[in-house]
């Protein structure tokens, strides 16, 4: 019996020391009487660091727009939306058999749209109306596409009350313009307008974000028919498809565009634009001290045209570019995610003021031991919803009082500890 | 105490052609120094196991000065009189209790390791490696740091120190007369702490976190030597330890210089009962040599380390014999803990057998050790040692 006792005992001593080469060794309650002196020093420093500053306008490009805006606000900003059907179907299915087109039963474009959240949706019913808007003439150009939209080109028209105003809208279109075209094998290019009686701001998908609107071509009552659905295609400019599949759809303004001063700092609006914005830091702090914070401080002032509530997101974006591209314009083209950056966005009001504090440490941070030719200091800002609605927050420039004008706070560490005791 | 000092300062520079302006600097400055072992035991450098076999942990160390498997004193290495390889592995389970409350951890050591083969019936060569000092911990604790009148941050701080000390010795012993063995050891002090310190934010959307790691490294020497006198009924041992220049380095950079420990012990032990042994032992380390080895006002303890402790013919079990043993130690640890010496005293106990026809010698034992120092703080560990030796 006792030899069984001392060899469970044994194996049960050696099972726990084996065991306990799994170490748990995280203490830290007893501080700070047992480790009374381990704080990191942080430092912090204001510097104006932004070197350059301006606002880019034109951005995105035409037919970039993640969604397409289409506004009414009287004489304050009025935009349409061109869709491109360059291509349309001259047969349909049935019983899995292809049947020429002869005849249309319905043209209806579905129309996907971003659902207006409560606070933001529309007062009043609006209507939407669509224009034939192919021409042989230059065919992005506003002042040319505006007198397109006129009577003896419309299309069809429908109103929709702001309850149903959902995630896509059913609008039917003239199926004897349609089927013209199908039978001539020619294109259709529709524009959108809006009315309504109050302000209205719609957002309508696009091919860029693969929720494109769709032309669906109902050609025979037989229900076992099934409807032709064509996607927007855009076939000019000729022999440039960068260029032409960007024109599948895309918005233009007719009225409304705005500039912005040198004193200010613009992001969104109408047309849409960015701000992009060159640092000196010290090489001193980049280079020789672990950054913490970086904060871009900017202060905004209030821009008061349209929307002045309604808060949109504004990212700080990576410019990732040498300094080989040294045109402003090209360089915020490259303007994009960086994954390792973990740059966070502000939420803010155009009729707001105030200061507001970018968070752009994980960009400052790639810049250590890499000189400016190498990875320039460079930071791009962006609205989350450029080019989709009129929304603009301005920022004091470098041109602007001293007080207001741009400026960079670090926080960081010269010195940790040594390791020794 | 923490020393928590808001200083502002604020310099403006003219705009440069670049045209940047160093608007303000806000500071907080807080000592940077690093005492981050959240325990007593292990201050300073760190913990020191002892540099006994399982065998000598069961005796609470009393016999160290006469085991061969400790590599304490060269001469007992004639004792070997074959080839012997030893590895000892040693958990150490620990409490520590402070009014802010008490918490576990749980350290892995494998203190001792080494081979021995004899040259004739005389001689005995052995090379080795045991741990000196063992400063392996973690420790998290949180701060605020103020970086204005209206800016603050909660901190995270992570020090983690892993690595040792370690005492690689080479070694040689000669048993001149049946009544004498005499040994001596050269040293190498050798071993690194890797040292990595990480820094994380409670505003994790503002304040980006960091790590930063270092390795310190350490070389030294030391030479050693002892004797082993034997009689029928008495064995009574002596053995010395001379410290050389030490230095402390990160990379090629070398940091700060001290001496190693020099050490010296001596064991008495009855021997008249067969197959049993009861002992007693001292032995003092200069451990302030290491003083300067760390940053100014690191303060180590010359200490003296006694222990009394026994081993005895217990029960057989097939045909082998169990050898039981029991020990009490005393000592004091290197280094201080907030300025006051940190006591152990230790209870131990264990056994050792054969096994696989004598080619393979167990031995296991487990120390409860309490450790205490005058400043509300106490720790109670207990370790398992398991010390394996084959004969191939």
């Amino acid at each position: 019996m006792n030899k069984k006792v001392l060899t469970l005992l044994t194996a049960g001593l050696v099972v726990v020391a084996i065991a306990a080469c799994s170490e748990n060794l995280e203490g830290g309650r007893s501080c700070p009487l047992l480790c009374p002196e381990q704080a990191v020093t942080l430092l912090d420093t204001t510097i104006d660091a932004v070197v350059t500053d301006t606002t880019v306008p034109g951005l995105p490009p035409i037919g970039s727009e993640g969604f397409l805006m289409l506004a009414s606000h009287g004489d304050t900003l009025e935009t349409r939306a061109i869709i491109r059907f360059d291509t349309l179907p001259q047969s349909y299915n049935k019983t899995s058999l292809d049947s020429t087109i002869v005849h249309i039963d319905s043209a209806i474009l579905v129309i996907p749209i971003v659902k207006p959240d409560s606070t933001k949706r529309p007062k009043a019913p609006l209507t939407i109306e669509v224009y034939n808007v192919d021409t042989t003439e230059a065919d992005t150009v506003t002042s040319v596409l505006a007198t397109l939209f006129r009577p003896d080109r419309f299309l069809g028209s429908k109103t929709f009350a702001p309850e149903s105003l959902l995630d896509t809208l059913r609008l039917p279109i003239s199926t004897d313009s349609v089927l013209t075209r199908v039978l001539a094998g020619t294109r259709l290019r529709v524009g959108f307008r809006v009315r309504s009686s109050l302000g209205i701001d719609l957002r309508i998908g696009t091919t860029h974000v693969g929720l494109p609107v769709t032309l669906n071509i109902v050609a025979s009552k037989d229900t076992a028919a099934r409807p032709a659905i064509v996607a927007p295609l855009s076939n000019t400019p000729k022999d440039v498809p960068f260029l032409s599949s960007t024109l599948s759809d895309y918005t233009i303004v007719l009225k409304g565009g705005t500039s912005t001063p040198t004193t200010i700092l613009g992001v969104g609006g109408v047309p849409s634009r960015r701000v992009f914005l060159r640092f000196d830091i010290p090489s001193h702090l980049v280079d020789s001290t672990t950054i913490v914070r970086a904060s871009l401080l900017l202060t905004q002032t209030p821009n008061r045209r349209l929307s002045l509530h309604d808060s949109v997101f504004i990212y700080p974006l990576a410019i990732l570019a040498t300094p080989v591209v040294t045109d402003v314009s090209s360089l915020m083209q490259f303007a994009g995610s960086c994954a390792i950056c973990n740059l966070d966005s502000l939420s803010l009001a155009p009729g707001d003021s105030g200061l507001r504090s970018f968070e752009i440490v994980g960009l400052v941070r790639t810049w250590r031991s890499q000189p400016t030719t190498v990875s320039p200091r460079t930071l791009a800002l962006r609205s989350g919803t450029e080019g989709q609605l009129p929304a603009e927050i301005d920022f004091f420039s470098t041109k602007a009082p001293l007080a207001v004008r741009p400026r960079l706070r670090i926080t960081y560490v010269t010195k940790i500890s040594s390791g020794l005791p | 105490m923490m020393m928590m000092m808001t200083t502002t300062r604020s310099a403006r520079l003219e705009r440069t052609v670049r045209g940047w302006i160093v608007g303000g600097v806000l500071f907080t400055a807080v000592p940077v120094a690093m005492s981050a072992q959240a325990n007593l035991s292990s201050q300073g450098f760190g913990y020191p196991p002892g540099q006994f076999s399982a065998r000598a942990q069961g005796t609470g160390g009393a016999i160290a000065e006469l085991d061969p498997l400790s590599p304490v004193n060269p001469a007992t290495l004639t004792l070997l009189g074959t080839r012997t390889l030893f590895f000892q592995m040693e958990p150490e389970f620990r409490t520590v209790t402070t009014s802010a409350g008490t918490e576990r951890t749980t350290t892995a050591r494998y203190p001792v390791v080494f081979g021995a083969i004899p040259f004739g019936s005389q001689l005995v060569f052995s090379l080795g490696s045991s741990t000196l000092l063992d400063r392996t911990s973690s420790t998290t604790f949180l701060t605020t740091q103020h970086l204005s009148a209206t800016d603050s941050v909660a901190m995270t701080t992570k020090f983690h120190v892993d690595g040792a000390m370690n005492d690689v010795r080479l070694a040689v012993a000669w048993t001149p007369a049946t009544w004498l063995r005499v040994g001596v050891g050269a040293h190498a002090i050798a071993g690194h702490n890797l040292i990595s310190v990480t820094q994380s934010f409670a505003d994790s959307a503002r304040f980006a976190a960091f790590s930063e790691a270092r390795v310190l490294s350490f070389d030294g020497g030391a030479v050693s030597a002892g004797v082993e006198l034997v009689s029928k009924n008495v064995l009574a041992a002596f053995s010395a330890r001379r410290g050389g220049s030490m230095h402390l380095s990160v990379e090629d950079t070398s940091l700060t210089t001290a001496n190693v420990p020099d050490r010296f012990g001596a064991s008495i032990a009855f021997v008249g009962i067969a197959n049993s042994t009861i002992s007693v032992r001292t032995s003092h380390d200069n451990w302030s040599a290491l003083g300067t080895l760390g940053e100014p006002g690191l303060k180590g303890v010359d200490a003296w380390d006694s222990s009394v402790g026994a081993e005895i013919a217990g029960p057989k079990f097939q045909d082998r014999i169990i050898f039981l043993r029991g020990g009490f130690r005393t000592r004091t640890l290197p280094f201080q803990a907030a300025g006051s010496d940190v006591k152990e005293n230790s209870l131990t106990g264990g056994f050792g057998t054969t096994l696989a026809q004598g080619r393979v010698i167990a031995d296991l034992a487990v120390i409860h050790a309490n450790r205490s120092a005058a400043i509300g703080a106490s720790e109670q560990a207990w370790t398992i040692s398991l010390g394996i030796s084959v004969r191939p």
